[in-house]
């Protein structure tokens, strides 16, 4: 392996971080969010792989597969969920649909 | 050598995502997403995953961003002054909370763990399938059924009345 | 006299309470009746414990205090002193009250009046006859809180409520002041009865009777009105006039004298507090009577000359000379009742006019009232042969007898005290009485005739207490004879003879005076013999009531002020305000987490994660 398993661990963190940076600071945006989540999920699939250059194993790769086809299910989900609230209220701003409080 | 590449590449990763998070115009950000995704996939290269590489770039920068931009440009989003931009009273709480995160990983992966790491020996194509086919067969099918759901569900969901 | 004893203050106090109870529902006459019945009840009781008396006598009736070492049973002790005082409250107090039936005739509230004025007899009795502390302070109290109610009688007006209030206040002083010498007598002796502490008292140290006499002196001071508390005094005229009479010249400001007296075995080891009760009294005596000089105001002169007088007790007292202050005493009582109920009638007459400036001729339109009204004011001038001279006369005497710079110069403050006093006295009767005036409206015959009894005893009072000179022994020396200290000096016949001689010229020069500047209309350009700026200074009491004011009411009010809007309404009010706003605030704060948006649970959720996350690598670490 290249790079010690930490090394990428951290990386992985780092990414992580900064999409749940993403996630949150845009909590106003339905959008932006998304992206967040996009990142995390990467650094996921990066931890993964990580792991499986550190032992040999195939699984590692194997789970990212598995998580990229899962994004992409969820993603086009998401986005449909997204058309459809725009077509509501005409915006993508979150604190807008708020009535599930009181 | 890779060393130091991996470490260009992950700068250029991180950078990259840093200039995602913080713009304000969409699209500018899906494309430097995009060009985080593609450094992330020569990443995958360098750890010897050349599958989780191709599938990154194909699926992931491929289809999921082109999705997003489909639907930005859809509902026509590309206007960034339209946009609640965040102030840094939602800047900083978020920074904290995101510092103590990435101090709790650094401390548990400087953690020793168990395990001696193995001479990796190159996974090539076959022996990838023979794993996910073999070991992962039920999970393969779930998720083309997940495919489905997510199938179904947005046509649903975007059904226009 | 078993019988008679309790009978004596139990029967105006019965008489009070049935008056407060169903007086109102009744007619006026009977509740005056009830009052002047159970008052002359009383004086017959006392005659009847009187005559029969041997010796000194004390009767318990029941239980009242016990508590581990404390025991004040309800105990009456008759001595001389206390059959003396009993015998003079009662009778001037029946008298007073007859007075007042017919002075009181066109007031509203009468059963108040008369159920008060019943009280206060009743406590009055009770501190004459008490033989323990705690029935004394009771006694003093009741008539602290008699005394109350009564100035401020009429306290719709807010003049007369606020000079209830100030006498209250001002000889509350006064009583916090008994009340610890109360406390430090049972603690040193153990028992609260008075003639065991007085038999106690060669046992105490030196320094603590000092300081108890002080402090006796200070409960004295303050319900005698003697300086420093002598501000409540003159304000406390605003009661009606009766109750000036009975409280203000004859019974509750002599009860301080009779503490002392009553101390005396006690506070006489002390010179200090001798000392000291002599100075008070001498000091007093001057300072009221340099007020009363320029008053305006009929019964603030009188007011003054109460004041002045009960000095010269307190002088005779500090001096040793029990029997002459105790004489004084009865006289004075009586014809300082008289002066009183005098000038009610006068004023009364004359449609509740009190200026003296306004009044004139009076002796023309009530005769009646004009010469027991001179007689009395012969007395209290002390003009030759008169009780007054008499009493007045053995107090100097005895102050003469002490000897010494302090008690000397005290002597030469009481002869120009006495000065002062016969100007005042006559400059009273002749703006008053003489000259020309207004001719008002009749008095009622039920008033001027009661004045007669007690002319009759301020002229002729001297005969109980003659001066030894003369032979006959005085009756009232040889009753007190247990109560005088051992070692009392006496003068020589002619030296006693000469200072009389010297009293009574200055009484005739001081009438001489009066006379010339007073008498007829001359007056009328330029009423005060006194420089302008000086009588305004003794007119207002040598501005003692700005100085209380500056030292200790301001500071108080500001105090009270400064708490009130700031401890108060901010902090004990506000405070809970405030809590109350925060919490809501608060409240309203946490209700913004789980509101509708996803923001809030975006971030907590991201938040709760941070924790565990740093909970876990901090655990590794």
């Amino acid at each position: 392996m290249i790079v010690p398993l930490s090394h990428v661990l951290i990386l992985a963190g780092i990414l992580f971080s900064l999409g749940l940076v993403c996630l949150l600071v845009w909590r106003a945006n339905l959008i932006m969010m998304l992206i967040g989540i996009e990142i995390m999920l990467n650094a996921a699939i990066l931890a993964f792989v990580g792991g499986s250059a550190a032992w040999g194993n195939a699984d590692g790769q194997v789970f990212a597969l598995f998580i990229i086809a899962m994004t992409s299910a969820e993603v086009s989900l998401a986005l449909a969920l997204v058309v459809y609230l725009h077509r509501r209220k005409k915006t993508v701003d979150s604190d807008e649909f708020h009535e599930l409080g009181e | 050598m890779e060393q130091i590449i991996f470490y260009i590449l992950a700068a250029v990763v991180v950078i990259a995502t840093l200039f995602a998070v913080s713009e304000r115009h969409p699209v500018h950000a899906i494309i430097y997403l995009a060009s985080s995704f593609f450094g992330l996939a020569a990443i995958f290269y360098l750890l010897l995953a050349p599958l989780a590489a191709v599938f990154e770039v194909i699926i992931y920068a491929g289809a999921i961003m082109v999705l997003f931009l489909f639907v930005i440009m859809m509902l026509d989003l590309g206007h960034p002054e339209k946009v609640k931009r965040p102030a840094f009273r939602d800047w900083w709480p978020v920074l904290l909370v995101s510092l103590v995160n990435l101090a709790s990983f650094a401390v548990l992966t400087a953690m020793p763990y168990s395990g001696t790491p193995a001479v990796p020996a190159h996974i090539d194509i076959r022996g990838f399938a023979v794993v996910l086919f073999r070991n992962y067969g039920v999970a393969v099918e779930i998720i083309s059924l997940q495919l489905l759901f997510a199938l179904v569900g947005a046509l649903y969901l975007g059904r226009r009345r | 006299m078993n019988l008679f004893l309790p009978l004596i203050p139990i029967l105006p106090i019965l008489a009070g309470t049935f008056i407060a109870l169903a007086g109102m529902r009744l007619p006026r006459r009977i509740s005056s009746l009830v009052a002047s019945g159970a008052v002359a009840g009383s004086f017959i009781a006392s005659l009847c414990a009187f005559f029969p008396y041997r010796s000194p006598a004390s009767l318990d009736l029941f239980r009242w205090l016990a508590a581990f070492d404390l025991e004040a049973p309800f105990s009456l002790y008759f001595d001389p002193l206390a059959a003396v005082m009993c015998l003079m409250v009662t009778f001037v107090s029946g008298i007073i009250l007859v007075y007042s039936h017919a002075y009181m005739r066109g007031e509203g509230d009468y059963a108040r009046f008369f159920s008060l004025m019943s009280l206060f007899v009743g406590s009055m009795l009770l501190l004459v006859l008490a033989g323990n502390l705690p029935l004394l302070f009771l006694g003093w109290e009741g008539v602290g809180f008699c005394s109350y109610g009564l100035i401020g009688f009429w306290y719709r007006e807010e003049q007369n409520a606020d000079a209830g209030r100030k006498a209250f206040l001002v000889t509350r002083i006064g009583d916090m002041a008994f009340g610890v010498a109360i406390f430090w007598l049972f603690s040193l002796c153990g028992t609260l009865s008075i003639n065991e502490i007085n038999g106690m008292a060669a046992l105490l140290p030196a320094g603590v009777v000092t300081a108890v006499g002080f402090l006796l002196l200070g409960g004295a001071m303050g319900k005698s009105a003697q300086m420093p508390l002598m501000v409540w005094l003159p304000d406390a005229m605003a009661g009606p006039t009766p109750v000036s009479a009975l409280i203000h010249a004859a019974t509750m400001v002599t009860a301080g004298v009779y503490l002392l007296i009553r101390f005396f075995p006690l506070v006489g080891l002390s010179a200090e507090a001798c000392a000291a009760i002599a100075v008070t009294g001498g000091i007093t005596a001057f300072y009221a009577a340099s007020c009363a000089l320029v008053q305006r105001d009929l019964k603030r002169i009188l007011a003054y000359s109460t004041m002045s007088q009960i000095g010269y007790m307190m002088l005779g007292v500090g001096c040793g000379a029990l029997t002459a202050a105790t004489f004084h005493l009865l006289v004075h009582s009586f014809y300082k009742s008289l002066l009183f109920l005098g000038a009610g009638c006068v004023i009364s007459a004359l449609h509740h006019e009190q200026d003296i400036f306004r009044m004139g001729g009076v002796r023309k339109s009530l005769p009646g009232v004009y010469w027991p009204f001179l007689a009395g004011a012969a007395c209290l001038a002390g003009l030759p042969l008169t009780g007054g001279f008499f009493s007045k006369d053995g107090i100097l005497a005895a102050v003469f007898a002490r000897g010494g710079f302090l008690y000397g110069s005290l002597y030469c403050l009481a002869l120009v005290t006495a000065l002062l006093t016969v100007v005042y006295t006559f400059r009273m009767v002749f703006v008053v009485f003489h000259g020309e005036g207004q001719a008002g409206a009749g008095t009622s015959r039920l008033m001027a005739r009661v004045l007669i009894p007690l002319a009759l005893l301020g002229l002729f009072g001297e005969l109980i207490n003659l001066p030894e000179y003369l032979g006959m022994g005085s009756w009232l020396g040889t009753f007190f004879l247990p109560l005088t200290p051992a070692g009392h000096s006496s003068l020589s016949p002619v030296l006693e003879l000469a200072l009389q001689a010297l009293a009574a010229v200055i009484a005739l020069a001081g009438l001489a005076f009066a006379h010339r500047r007073y008498a007829g209309d001359r007056w009328r350009n330029r009423p005060e013999f006194i420089a302008p700026k000086l009588a305004v200074f003794l007119q207002n009491g040598w501005y003692f009531d700005a100085l209380y004011r500056t030292l200790f009411v301001r500071p108080f009010e500001r105090g009270a002020g400064f708490l009130s809007r700031w401890v108060e309404k901010e902090l004990a009010i506000g405070g809970p305000d405030r809590v109350a706003e925060f919490t809501a605030r608060g409240g309203e704060l946490l209700g913004r987490w789980s509101g509708g948006r996803i923001s809030p649970y975006l971030f907590s959720f991201a938040a709760g994660a941070a924790l565990l996350l740093g909970y876990l690598a901090w655990s590794v670490f």
